[in-house]
């Protein structure tokens, strides 16, 4: 693989283990909203960072069924140069008790499912950047949510191919609650060139 | 953020960018009473800061569904969280017109927002604002493309003599129903069917004699198919049509109202010496067909059979 | 006599930031440990007078450690240490026998105002 031309994106374990911790901590802050407004409880798990190389960005929804069928939202943020989307993916068995816990009146089309992945996405999403945003001193701001799609598979939502990055920084979270069947995967994912700055901030954390 | 470097006199000139800047400023308090009100706001409403401000949004602006902008907006108060609407949620919140007569296309304005949070110094969130962005030209040309893709769509599965479908469409739909088939108790029917000896025609009359021969029982097909029915151009003059959820008994009169249609077509302004017989063969579906092709191949033996008693007559595969 | 203390997190990050909250006037003698597995070893040890416990771990978490430490009866204070500020992590733990509760990032003032709310670093 050609990577003269590209800045060289590495993470060493004391790096990894340190953005973990800033996601454990950014999460359970997302989780804390996401737990008031629901008044359920959110399962934490332990977040997972890894570097990707673009073609594996499928694989890096792990936890993810092949052959359920998926909602997604995805939504840029960038603050102090360093950028990158978040991608919230929803299992489609999710809305029937989403739609109970926050009390959606009326039939669950689609316009409201819609509705409940925009409410949703918009809490995880902006509690968790800003919560990785706020232990670094960054301010993120937010694009609008692009809807990726309804009722997809995984293969239809992220296509192959046409990325303009190699091999990049990724942390997924995959959210349940307690006693009900919701669970919803967060992917975030750093443009190539924003992984050498944050690996700079991290470094002074480290030090 | 850095607000002791703000200057009483670059308050001014912040105003000015306020007043100026293409997207909507709208500041609200707990109560959904307006506080600020910039220059975009009062351009397309007509309304101006000093109308709008105290006023209360849903008083002001009816249109906006107060419970669904609430439970937009009450997170963000609570929960200090930004959130966001879509126009593909909401094609707007503020009813504006379409201000550009000569390439807007749209009748509204859409919009998308965001609302966030606007800290006191004590750090509690009295106030969010309202940023309304104009998104119509995105809403038009995904309006467009969509248009495109469905006309392309439409064209990919359609036979351009007959206005029927196409062969290779049908046959796929045929290979579903099949396998749809195989799980239900509704078993379908297929028909396949021919107008008698149509070479002959081509060959004494010429070619667009043959054509609006074909035509003319296309349009007359397209007036008798119910909604379910699929039925395409299979192959020259042959003409396969795959009747979901019908019995050899109703596929029967469906045959029988296709070989009167015929007689229909002799009546429509053939050319003088063209006349019409048609030829049918029925398939019911069979659990112990292999593939979509076996059951295909059967309704070809019933038509070829009943080619072969002479045309003008329907034939039903015996299994 | 030294209070010997135990931080108990996965994230090598997050024992650091520990041990940097700790009060310097306090007495005490540090160890870690990396799971719920490690932590419970150190506590039977007698390294863990005082606990400082996350609850997302990994081979054993902090709720099974703390139910561990209630069902053997060890002599351990426990601090849970966490990000996950649910409302209803709080109660669950203070129901295992947790003694406080500090929130994730650690905020040096606040774990010494808790620190000393319990009488955990006087009673040491």
């Amino acid at each position: 693989m050609n990577t003269q031309t590209q800045p060289v994106v590495d993470l060493n374990e004391d790096q990894r283990d340190c953005y973990q911790e800033l996601t454990n901590v950014a999460m359970g802050q997302a989780a804390d909203r996401l737990a008031r407004l629901l008044d359920a409880y959110v399962v934490l798990p332990i977040p997972k960072v890894n570097l990707i190389e673009a073609n594996d960005l499928r694989m890096a929804i792990q936890e993810v069924e092949d052959e359920s069928a998926m909602s997604a939202v995805c939504q840029g943020f960038i603050g102090s140069g360093i950028a990158g989307e978040a991608l919230l993916l929803f299992n489609d068995t999710s809305f029937h008790d989403l739609s109970t816990l926050m009390n959606y009146p009326g039939e669950l089309d689609r316009f409201a499912e819609m509705e409940l992945l925009m409410d949703v996405s918009s809490l995880l999403i902006g509690a968790c950047i800003q919560g990785i945003g706020e232990q670094l001193e960054i301010h993120f701001n937010q694009g609008h949510p692009v809807i990726l799609g309804q009722h997809c598979k995984v293969e239809d939502l992220l296509k192959p191919g046409n990325h303009q990055w190699t091999k990049t920084l990724a942390i997924e979270i995959h959210y349940t609650l307690e006693h009900v069947n919701i669970d919803c995967d967060l992917l975030l994912l750093f443009t190539e060139d924003s992984v050498i700055k944050l690996n700079d901030k991290i470094n002074y954390l480290l030090d | 953020m850095s607000d002791a470097n703000i200057e009483l006199g670059d308050i001014h000139w912040l105003m000015d960018i306020l007043q100026n800047i293409d997207v909507g400023l709208v500041v609200l308090d707990r109560q959904y009473d307006i506080q600020l009100w910039n220059g975009f706001m009062e351009s397309h409403s007509g309304l101006s800061p000093q109308v709008a401000r105290g006023e209360n949004l849903f008083s002001l602006f009816p249109e906006i569904p107060q419970d669904w902008f609430t439970k937009k907006a009450e997170p963000v108060f609570e929960l200090k969280t930004r959130t966001f609407t879509i126009w593909e949620q909401r094609p707007y919140l503020f009813r504006f017109k379409n201000y550009r007569p000569i390439t807007g296309r749209a009748s509204v304005m859409y919009q998308n927002t965001s609302i966030i949070p606007l800290q006191s110094i004590d750090r509690q969130v009295n106030h969010i604002c309202l940023i309304v962005y104009d998104v119509t030209d995105i809403a038009v040309s995904r309006a467009d493309a969509e248009t495109a893709l469905q006309s392309l769509t439409e064209r990919n599965r359609t036979d351009l003599l007959t206005g029927l479908l196409n062969r290779p469409y049908w046959l796929q739909e045929a290979t579903r129903e099949y396998a749809r088939c195989q799980r239900s108790v509704h078993p379908s029917t297929l028909v396949l069917f021919e107008i008698d000896d149509f070479r002959q025609i081509n060959v004494l009359h010429g070619h667009p004699a043959g054509d609006h021969l074909l035509k003319t029982l296309a349009d007359g097909l397209l007036q008798t198919l119910r909604r379910t029915d699929q039925v395409c151009r299979y192959d020259g003059e042959t003409f396969a049509a795959l009747l979901v959820d019908t019995d050899e008994e109703e596929a029967g009169v469906f045959a029988q109202r296709i070989h009167e249609l015929s007689s229909v077509v002799n009546q429509s302004g053939l050319p003088a010496g063209v006349s019409c017989t048609l030829s049918l063969g029925i398939a019911r579906f069979q659990q112990d067909f292999s593939d979509s092709a076996a059951w295909i191949q059967a309704a070809e033996t019933a038509l070829m059979q009943a080619r072969q008693e002479g045309g003008n007559r329907i034939c039903i595969h015996q299994p | 006599m030294a209070t010997n203390i135990l931080i108990c997190d996965d994230s090598s990050f997050a024992r650091k930031q520990m041990a940097r909250a700790i009060p310097p006037e306090w007495d005490v003698e540090v160890h870690f440990a990396a799971d719920g597995i490690e932590g419970l070893e150190a506590i039977r040890a007698g390294k863990g007078e005082v606990v400082f416990l996350d609850l997302t771990m990994p081979n054993l978490d902090g709720y099974g450690v703390l139910e561990t430490i209630r069902r053997d009866d060890l002599p351990a204070m426990v601090i849970v240490v966490s990000g996950d500020i649910q409302p209803d992590a709080q109660e669950r733990v203070k129901a295992l026998g947790a003694m406080a509760f500090i929130k994730k990032p650690i905020d040096a003032d606040k774990a010494r105002a808790i620190l000393s709310e319990y009488g955990i670093m006087a009673g040491g």
